[in-house]
């Protein structure tokens, strides 16, 4: 008898606990970063994004775990943070796509989202964003300060979305001067500043008088180009700060919408996975904001190709693209089909650099 | 032209190789000793994070040199307690220590991350900048170049010119022979590990206060390692630390400047120059020179200790 | 008991127990002077490395690959050679048996995992004995050629993954295809516990290490090349021709490091199939004395201390490099109590 009183009065606590929930209780969100969250860079960017999700869902708790390389450390890291409750990982660099997606697997309640990803299961969605708009943009500041049209570009690895970049500013600035030129130099690593400032130096050496960059902080790079007063192109984050002077224009991720957006469906149960692709429309990829050497009839021109981009109007990708060696690729009048965009494993002409 | 090439390689080189060149003098000291320490990655990277936390807080460059030597320094004590006091061997208690260095590094430069510092003024605007021919290629050194230089030289002349510089050597050669002469090696040995972490935590801060002028984790990136092999290479001479440190940057400059100039090479097997070509002039040199006698005594008595 | 045997016992048990007393007072004094509570860190350690299944599987996991290098590491030191090149060897061996596997994708498992663990000894080997080779032609020494060529095996890696063997399908992440079942060592359970037959592999040839250098002839001749080269020489011994084997065959172990690390792991030939593995299984061979039997438990602990790490820092905020902190600290203790032994015995 009095077993049953009990049972059926932990039952009703327990019913009345869970009506007298809040619709949004505590969600537990997994952050997976494959460096420092305070990077000035890639890290940072999707840390912000982080922040952002956070503001605009106060009963979201969320976890970061910093410094986890893409390889199997990553499964044990994301399956800690599942075992603590997280319901939604955020899988934020690209590497992690296989241990995520095997997780995914074995993990069905729980809801994945990959950075970068192209493969998707049921609960595992992508996203990313085309950053290489808003560096078509950057490249037509860079063509008008390089005043000898050579332009260098740092780059981590040879890997589509980096070749991307590289095309697209030597695209823009070709557009404003036919003489332009990216000369490509590799680190070799993601995150090595001691390669970063040779690389920027030897390029510095060649004569280039802008240098992009795309490696996880591009701080080591921009300090070294102040140095050798040559003006930069920023990546990832608005690192405008460390080199006003030298500071063009850039891109950086806003991830905070797409993260909140994701978040709120999966709490509402309406979540499907798919991949959530932003680009310089959706903000999901931004234009950095302008330094001072940048002139008022660059920036309106510059606003001017935006504006196309935004209404569908300019593709970066439109004919006539010849490649490094000369062969026209894309005709004049048609466009590069996206799966060529996404898989691009070759240069345009007017790229000085190799493709290994 | 090419001089200009040859020029901008040079200076890439220079500015590449100074903390491997720091690093390298700091050791072959400690090496001529009679102890080995492969703890000066570690060394190195609390050098690096404690002067560029020095350098952010207090915007003065030199004192972060200053406080990345101290913290070398300190760190190196381990390893004077350990192989002196306790007796244990130097290989194991070195690399204890370039673990320790990359932890503590790692774990108190989390806040040091994302931040960026002024480092030394530029010497571009300088009056050297100025002068005809070589103006351009000095403009790009920085002051740890020529302090690297200043280095080279203080430690090529106390090893070979002083009497002290005699008693260290015999230290390294035969503690029998300095106990002879009423020496006590193992003072001197004290110093020689403690003036070797002083060396790597200097070259570390120059490696983040001047070279990159930013703090990530474990940004050696293996050169204290390497820089403890390379004293081998550079016959544990502190005038031939120069020109082998220097062979390590060219190589590293070398690839890069091939890559610049759109060799269709791969970047990875670029990247095996400065590790291949050291490798070749330590073949080199060893089939030019005679076997093992260049190694100081007590040194290759480590070696033989094992276990 | 008598007295003798618990004498023994308890002269063998000293550094141990007296090491591991050193090691949890220095880091307990780490933790509390970083604003942590040691004990409950502790716990969480323990936890983390063995607490529940995950944690147990997740030790056995990096145990293999740590104890393979530190018996990579041991075996040269048995002749005095100073060998930092597991890491290298590591990853060359890797390289060569992912070879066979992209070639030969199809095979059965008794055709392709035999292949491709005979091709990672072979490469192994191959970048064990050019030191070895070096060492004994030239008398070049060991440790820094060995050093170099880490970085060179590490680079000829992301040269094959970023280069020739990049996966076309995986949109430009610098990794092989994934690895057939075929290619993997088949997977042991025992009820929530999983590894694999690599484990009880090493184990086993860690054994037969110990038995073969300490009891054997071969052995015996080890220790006489290390200690009197000149006598050993009289005794028909040839330097040269044992230092190549010797440094052979601990390549061609560090490979098999690789190949478990990148066939069942990683399912993929990348950048950074170990972390840091090869210079950790030096502090275990070192932690052990070099004996062939204790690195075993040294190599398990050392698993456990790796895999507590990612609990550290998600259960209590703590930066995964705190784990690289304790590993110093319980490689100092052991260290500073065995010498201090060292140094009674020799004074009584």
């Amino acid at each position: 008898m009095k077993h049953r009183i009990l049972s059926v009065a932990a039952a009703l606590g327990l019913a009345s606990t869970i009506m007298l929930q809040p619709a949004y209780a505590d969600i537990g969100v997994g952050y997976v970063y494959v460096g420092a969250k305070t990077d000035g860079g890639y890290n940072q960017a999707q840390d912000a994004g982080r922040l952002e999700m956070q503001k605009a869902i106060p009963g979201a708790k969320t976890n970061a775990l910093e410094n986890i390389p893409e390889n199997a450390q990553v499964s044990q890291a994301m399956q800690r943070m599942i075992s603590t409750g997280d319901k939604v990982i955020f899988a934020t660099s690209y590497g992690y796509l296989p241990y995520a997606l095997d997780l995914a697997k074995q993990n069905p309640k729980v809801v994945f989202m990959h950075c970068g990803g192209a493969k998707l299961a049921p609960n595992l969605g992508t996203y990313f964003a085309d950053m290489f708009e808003a560096m078509y943009l950057s490249g037509i500041a860079a063509g008008k300060a390089a005043t000898n049209g050579k332009i260098g570009f740092v780059a981590a690895h040879p890997i589509p979305q980096i070749l991307q970049d590289i095309n697209a500013i030597e695209l823009g600035a070709q557009s404003v001067n036919p003489k332009a030129t990216v000369t490509v130099v590799y680190t070799g690593s993601w995150n090595d500043p001691s390669k970063d400032v040779a690389a920027v130096n030897t390029l510095a050496d060649q004569g280039v008088q802008v240098i992009g960059v795309h490696v996880d902080s591009p701080i080591a790079v921009i300090g070294a180009a102040q140095k050798r007063g040559i003006k930069v192109i920023g990546y990832h984050f608005d690192d405008m700060k460390f080199d006003p002077q030298g500071w063009l224009t850039g891109g950086y991720w806003d991830w905070g919408p797409i993260m909140t957006q994701v978040v709120k469906e999966v709490e509402a149960g309406t979540w499907k996975s798919q991949p959530v692709f932003g680009n310089l429309k959706s903000g999901a990829a931004k234009l950095a904001p302008f330094g001072p050497s940048v002139d008022a009839a660059t920036r309106t021109q510059i606003m001017d190709k935006k504006k196309a981009i935004e209404d569908g109007k300019l593709n970066v990708w439109s004919g006539p693209i010849y490649s490094q060696d000369g062969k026209l690729l894309v005709p004049a009048g048609s466009t590069l089909p996206r799966p060529q965009v996404d898989s691009m494993d070759f240069f345009v002409k007017g790229v000085i650099g190799s493709l290994k | 032209m090419t001089f200009d090439l040859l020029i901008g390689l040079l200076s890439v080189a220079l500015l590449t190789a100074t903390p491997v060149l720091m690093a390298m003098l700091g050791e072959t000291l400690t090496q001529r000793a009679g102890i080995i320490n492969l703890g000066v990655e570690g060394q190195m990277l609390v050098g690096a994070a404690a002067g560029f936390a020095a350098t952010h807080s207090s915007g003065n460059p030199w004192l972060g040199l200053l406080v990345g030597a101290a913290a070398g320094l300190m760190l190196s004590t381990v390893h004077a307690l350990l192989c002196l006091q306790l007796g244990v061997n130097q290989i194991a208690s070195g690399l204890a220590l370039m673990f320790l260095g990359n932890g503590l590094s790692s774990y108190y430069g989390t806040p040091l991350v994302g931040q960026q510092i002024d480092g030394f003024t530029n010497m571009a605007q300088g009056s050297l900048a100025q002068l005809p021919l070589i103006g351009h290629f000095l403009a790009q050194l920085t002051p740890t170049v020529y302090l690297g230089f200043v280095l080279v030289v203080l430690c090529g002349i106390f090893l070979y010119r002083t009497q002290w510089g005699l008693i260290w050597r015999a230290a390294g050669e035969s503690a029998d022979a300095l106990h002879m002469l009423g020496r006590h090696p193992g003072l001197i040995r004290l110093v020689a590990i403690l003036i070797g972490g002083a060396f790597s935590g200097l070259a570390g801060a120059a490696l983040s206060v001047d070279y990159t002028r930013t703090w990530v984790e474990q940004m050696t990136a293996g050169r204290g390692l390497l820089a403890v092999g390379l004293v081998i290479v550079a016959r544990w001479n502190p005038w031939l630390v120069l020109p082998v440190a220097l062979i390590f940057g060219l190589s590293e400059a070398l690839s890069l400047r091939l890559q610049s100039t759109g060799a269709d090479i791969s970047p990875y097997l670029l990247g095996t120059l400065p590790y291949v070509v050291p490798l070749i002039v330590l073949l080199l040199s060893y089939r030019a020179s005679q076997r093992g006698t260049a190694m100081p005594q007590e040194l290759a008595g480590v070696f033989r200790g094992m276990a | 008991m008598t007295l003798s045997n618990l004498q023994g016992i308890s002269s063998r048990l000293t550094v141990p127990v007296i090491g591991a007393a050193v090691f949890l007072v220095l880091a307990a004094g780490f933790f509390y002077a970083n604003g942590y509570a040691p004990l409950d860190i502790f716990g969480q350690i323990l936890q983390g490395a063995f607490g529940n299944a995950f944690s147990i599987n997740t030790t056995l996991t990096k145990t293999i690959p740590i104890l393979f290098c530190a018996l990579a590491t041991a075996l040269p030191a048995r002749m005095g050679l100073v060998s930092v090149g597991a890491e290298g060897q590591l990853y060359f061996g890797a390289l060569i048996g992912t070879a066979i596997v992209l070639h030969w994708t199809a095979a059965p498992l008794w055709q392709l995992l035999p292949a491709a663990l005979l091709l990672t000894l072979l490469g192994g080997a191959c970048w064990g004995a050019i030191p070895g080779m070096l060492r004994a032609g030239l008398g070049v020494n060991e440790t820094i050629v060995t050093i170099l060529m880490n970085y060179i095996g590490i680079q000829l890696v992301e040269y094959a993954v970023y280069g020739p063997w990049k996966d076309a399908g995986n949109l430009g992440w610098p990794a092989t295809i994934a690895f057939p079942d075929s290619a993997k060592f088949p997977v042991i359970n025992i009820g929530s516990l999983s590894s694999n037959w690599a484990l009880p592999l090493a184990i086993l040839i860690a054994l037969a290490l110990h038995i073969l250098v300490e009891k054997s002839r071969w052995g015996t001749g080890l220790s006489l090349l290390r200690s009197n080269p000149r006598v050993a020489k009289l005794a028909g011994l040839s330097y040269p021709q044992q230092v190549i084997a010797i440094m052979a065959i601990a390549g061609s172990l560090a490979g098999l490091a690789g190949y478990v690390q990148t066939a069942n792991v990683q399912s993929h030939l990348q950048p950074d199939i170990s972390s840091g593995y090869g210079y950790v299984g030096f502090l275990v061979a070192w932690l052990a004395g070099q004996n062939f039997l204790r690195i075993i438990p040294v190599a398990l602990i050392m698993g456990g201390l790796l895999s507590a790490g990612d609990a550290l820092q998600l259960m209590a905020q703590i930066p995964f490099s705190s784990t690289l902190i304790l590993q110093a600290l319980l490689f100092i203790s052991v260290l500073s109590v065995s010498a201090w032994q060292q140094k009674r015995r020799n004074a009584a």
